[in-house]
């Protein structure tokens, strides 16, 4: 991880040089990259683009917050997304949910103490033919199960094994 | 042009009104002196906000009422300010309010002075939240300014004061989040005594309930 | 001079053409075309590439491998198309590594078309039986779909070798208000719920004065339980994008935004690579097709927020703003993106339009109902057995799509209802089967035809708990800006929260139903006048549900997990097996006394997990409601009823052999 002043030089030098000339614009998706990139949205950065394209930081901070994508913490080094959508709601994904949460002994939207799990849930990945679903660091695990879930924190504790 | 400059003749309560072409009934009413219930209705802005859900009226010919901050005056027009399914849904709306705002008039800076008062004094409602339960938001309010106070728990988020810091101001405010999570709010929630506020107190002056007011 | 410009049209054309169909390669090596779009991935489709890959160079073979999108059948994921010459191409479902590797091998290398693992041939002929022959082939009609599955969605020149871009080249060689009319008199309505029609909407956009001009395809496809845009967007961005250089042709815009949710990385990528690809063929960008016209397309990602579906809110998001609707009118087509005259389409309308164009009015309106006319594009989810996307004629009962096309409802379960539309649709009782999907119907009942989403709940399911579940999504979802959305929705859940926990009255029922009036009526935006569709339609055909709740603290679907209890029937637990106790994440199932297992009733967090999982030859777990019932079934059973100290050792003493 970087510390904030080398947050706040990559996006300056490398992110913010990408979006030109600076428009309001461009403020959603310069925080899509700053997470990508980061893989949160550190407050002195969003200072950094509020003067960057001229916006109020109050307007950088209503947007930012209105969107359920960003988050302003970085999150544990494994992302569990639970997707709640409509079929894997009536397929039990309530169920995943809580199993990951009595697993990792944290509750949604939280890190483990570690920082090797986070958890969040997430409105609907499309894949709702293989319900219930859940997001591992972006793989998508269709046709999950609540037993299933100790399975994918043994996996993640296997060093080197990616898939 | 000459088209343009045309005026439009409306009735409102049976008062016969004249407009000018693309105004809103509400601010035609305004105007000429007739009142209709609302919050979040600013005459200068360049389009209504229409979030406070107050000004219904019903329009004859039509089935659903509408709310006349957004309807545009229509030649020939027949507004009326109390049809049944306006007063519906606007004591809706009104006691919707008043279940997440912080009802504690005696102690409220804007107390005789407030825009929920005018409403139910004028509209004969109660000022109590009727069908639902109180619920304090229960919110930190924000004493750091020199000036004056925000109390979120007495917003009920018309959005007035944003329009005016932005529109005419420092621009230190702004909606965040979304839902009932949605709070006028300074950058990351900072202290307005550490925001860039100029102490214009313009949103203290246009805040229609006591979440905004002079120390 | 406009006969010149047809004919540099018309040859700039031909010379495209000629330049796809030389480029063409060879037919007499094999291709295997592998869905790997989302729902493939989630299958294991990657696994399988890698091991068609690692198989063809094993055995050192010459063989074409590409990724296609996805052809609708998710239940049959992954799917592969294998085009061997000498036959006919084969469709195989569920193609594991092992099964990749055995076509490679035995298909492949030694002529054995491994019929076990085909759905069927693609083409008529007289080897083997065509797909074609199945009932829900030949239920559908892709319009919409056409090219999805079948193509490689980064490659412009397969789009155009099935006929792709035809339309946009008819257009071309119309005048702009031409074009709008053919749009007008195909009929053509919105797909993205409303219905609202499309030719009218580009007709007052292109009146409107306002320069510039700018089209939006809105691919923001927030209801949960909808997937058709993901998978149009992963399969075949092709149509998309030249339905929205029409649209921009005919209402005068150069510029175009496709926007994309932000949960569809996969899209975004694809859509992305088709773009560039249509730069290079001179379909995208400067002087399209020597026309003198020029669209530049960008795409812009959403970032989570389901109001972004609407159009004032999604322009909002555009702009780098909240995404909060804003009062109407003004409409977007006059005042829109950057205040400027912008036209606001579903993706799936805009690729209705480049077929449009293309095959002419009369032949979409052969397609449909008097007043819905054309293919509607279902995503079927939920307690269906063959779940997957399916586009049919408008009128198609909602019986022919979930029995015959859906292959029905799995385990011997019965049909309960039918959810469409989403958070802003309804649920329409089984009773209503036989209603034809078209939007007029379907508002009738109670629903909307929506983005197309459809849920197929068993008896089981719990519309109450249904109901629950959108009120808590739109709830969260709502931007917050008016009252009745904001607090109105709040004060429903409230009271939806404490029926599934079989708390409420008459008088808290009565305040939910006019409550959900009033929201209905006062919201500013659609999500808001929509969101308590839900509560509605299963008020209005499931009201006994809602009463069993708060009157005799019983979920009769037995679905709700406060009003429940699982139990184990003694005389029907197989007690050799062992599933159940498998399948359990909290320990809570051990083996009694003979073997039979026995619920834990503390430790249960009713998962359902040992209920699903019971071999259907036994069928031993059951749910009782209220639970308090469970004392007559432990009192008639001759069995021992709790385990005992002496059940625990041996169960301990077992697992430690």
């Amino acid at each position: 991880m970087l510390n904030p002043e080398e947050e706040i030089r990559l996006i300056r030098e490398e992110i913010l040089p990408g979006f030109q000339p600076p428009e309001p614009r461009f403020l959603i998706p310069i925080l899509q990259e700053i997470q990508a990139r980061l893989r949160y949205l550190p407050l002195a950065g969003l200072r950094i683009v509020s003067d960057y394209l001229g916006m109020s930081a109050a307007a950088v901070w209503g947007t930012a917050t209105f969107y359920s994508q960003f988050r302003f913490a970085p999150p544990g080094q494994n992302q569990v997304k639970i997707c709640l959508g409509t079929a894997c709601h009536i397929k039990g994904g309530e169920a995943i949910l809580e199993s990951w949460e009595r697993e990792l002994k944290i509750k949604i939207d939280e890190t483990t103490p570690d920082r090797a799990f986070s958890l969040e849930r997430v409105a609907c990945v499309g894949c709702c033919a293989l319900a219930p679903v859940m997001a591992v660091n972006d793989l998508i695990v269709g046709k999950s199960s609540p037993i299933s879930v100790k399975g994918v924190i043994l996996k993640s504790q296997i060093p080197n094994k990616s898939q | 042009m000459k088209e343009l400059k045309k005026k439009i003749s409306l009735s409102i309560d049976g008062k016969k009104i004249t407009a000018r072409p693309g105004m809103r009934i509400l601010s035609a009413a305004l105007s000429r002196g007739i009142w209709i219930p609302n919050l979040c209705f600013i005459p200068e802005a360049d389009l209504p906000f229409g979030g406070c859900r107050l000004c219904w009226v019903e329009v004859e010919g039509e089935r659903e009422p509408v709310t006349a901050c957004s309807r545009p005056v229509r030649e020939g027009m027949v507004v009326r300010t109390r049809g049944p399914l306006a007063e519906r849904l606007r004591k809706s709306a009104f006691e919707l309010l008043l279940s997440r705002h912080h009802l504690d008039c005696r102690n409220c800076r804007k107390n005789k002075n407030c825009g929920l008062q005018e409403i139910a004094r004028r509209c004969r409602y109660q000022l109590k939240p009727g069908r639902f339960t109180r619920e304090n938001p229960g919110l930190p309010a924000d004493d750091s300014h020199p000036d004056f106070v925000f109390n979120p728990n007495h917003c009920i988020l018309c959005g007035k004061c944003v329009w005016v810091c932005q529109a005419k101001s420092a621009g230190i405010l702004d909606f965040s989040r979304r839902g009932l999570e949605c709070r006028v709010s300074t950058f990351a929630g900072e202290p307005l005594g550490e925001s860039k506020c100029n102490g214009c107190l313009k949103c203290v002056d246009i805040c229609p309930v006591g979440a905004l007011f002079r120390k | 001079m406009k006969r010149n410009i047809a004919i540099r049209i018309q040859e700039a054309w031909e010379h495209l053409q000629n330049r796809v169909q030389g480029g063409e390669e060879r037919k007499d090596i094999p291709e295997i075309r592998l869905g790997t779009a989302t729902c493939g991935r989630a299958s294991g489709a990657l696994e399988t590439l890698a091991a068609f890959r690692e198989e063809i160079s094993r055995n050192s073979l010459q063989v074409r491998l590409l990724e296609v999108g996805c052809v609708g059948h998710c239940y049959a994921e992954p799917i592969a198309v294998v085009a061997n010459p000498g036959f006919p191409p084969i469709l195989y479902g569920s193609v594991t590594p092992g099964v990749a590797r055995r076509l490679v091998r035995d298909f492949l290398g030694a002529g054995d078309p491994c019929l076990e693992f085909a759905l069927g041939a693609v083409e008529e002929n007289e080897k083997i039986p065509s797909i074609f022959e199945l009932p829900r082939f030949r239920m559908e009609k892709k319009i919409i779909l056409e090219h999805a599955g079948w193509i490689d969605p980064a490659r412009g020149e397969e789009y155009l070798l099935r006929g792709g871009y035809r339309g946009l080249f008819q257009a071309l060689g119309m005048d702009p208000r031409e074009v709008i009319r053919a749009v007008k008199a195909a009929g053509i309505r919105g797909l993205g719920g409303a219905g609202f029609p499309a030719g009218e909407k580009w007709e007052t956009c292109r009146a409107f004065p306002g320069k510039p001009k700018y089209v939006v395809g809105n691919g923001d496809e927030g209801d949960p339980g909808a997937f058709m845009d993901r998978a149009l967007l992963e399969s075949d961005p092709f149509s998309v994008l030249e339905g929205m250089t029409i649209a921009g042709y005919a209402v005068g815009s150069r510029r175009g935004f496709l926007y994309v949710r932000a949960e569809y990385p996969l899209a975004v990528e694809r859509a992305r690579a088709a773009m560039e690809s249509l730069r290079g063929l001179g379909l995208l960008g400067k002087d399209i097709l020597n026309s003198g016209f020029d669209f530049e397309i960008e795409l812009v990602r959403g970032a989570g927020a389901f109001v972004c579906g609407e159009s004032t809110a999604l322009q909002a998001s555009i702009e780098g703003k909240r995404g909060m609707p804003r009062v109407r009118p003004p409409h977007s087509v006059e005042r829109g993106l950057w205040g400027k005259p912008t036209l606001l389409n579903n993706l799936k309308t805009l690729a209705v339009a480049a077929r449009v164009l293309d095959q002419g009015s009369p032949w979409f309106r052969s397609f449909g109902t008097p007043r819905s006319k054309g293919t509607v594009v279902f995503s079927l989810a939920g307690k269906i057995q063959n779940t997957g996307l399916i586009e049919v004629p408008m009128g198609t009962t909602l019986r022919e799509l979930v029995f015959a096309s859906g292959g029905g409802v799995p385990k011997k379960k019965t049909l309960k209802a039918i959810q469409i539309g989403g958070p802003s649709g309804g649920c329409l009782p089984a009773s209503l089967a036989d209603t034809p999907v078209d939007f007029d119907s379907l508002n009738a009942a109670g629903s909307i035809m929506g983005s197309g989403g459809m849920v197929i709940l068993d008896e089981d399911d719990c519309v109450v708990r249904t109901a629950r579940f959108f009120l808590d999504f739109t709830q969260k979802e709502s931007c917050g800006k008016c009252t009745p959305c904001r607090i109105g929705t709040y004060q429903m859940l409230k009271i939806l929260n404490n029926l599934v926990l079989g708390k409420g009255s008459d008088s808290e029922l009565k305040l939910l139903e006019d409550l959900a009036f009033e929201v209905q009526e006062g919201s500013l935006c659609g999500l808001g006048q929509t969101a308590p569709n839900p509560v509605l339609s299963t008020l209005r055909y499931f009201r006994d549900e809602y009463e069993a709740h708060y009157r005799e603290g019983r979920c009769p679907a037995r679905a709700c997990r406060d009003l429940i209890a699982y139990y184990i029937l003694p005389e029907k637990c197989s007690r050799a097996c062992e599933v159940c106790v498998g399948a359990c994440p909290v320990e809570a199932i051990a083996t009694g006394a003979k073997g039979i297992k026995v619920i834990d009733q503390n430790k249960c967090v009713k998962c359902g997990s040992c209920y699903g999982d019971c071999p259907p030859e036994f069928q031993a777990v059951i749910k009782v409601s209220p639970p308090a019932k469970l004392r007559e079934y432990e009192a008639k059973s001759s069995f021992p009823r709790k385990l005992t100290n002496d059940d625990l050792r041996l169960t301990n003493e077992n697992e430690k052999k």
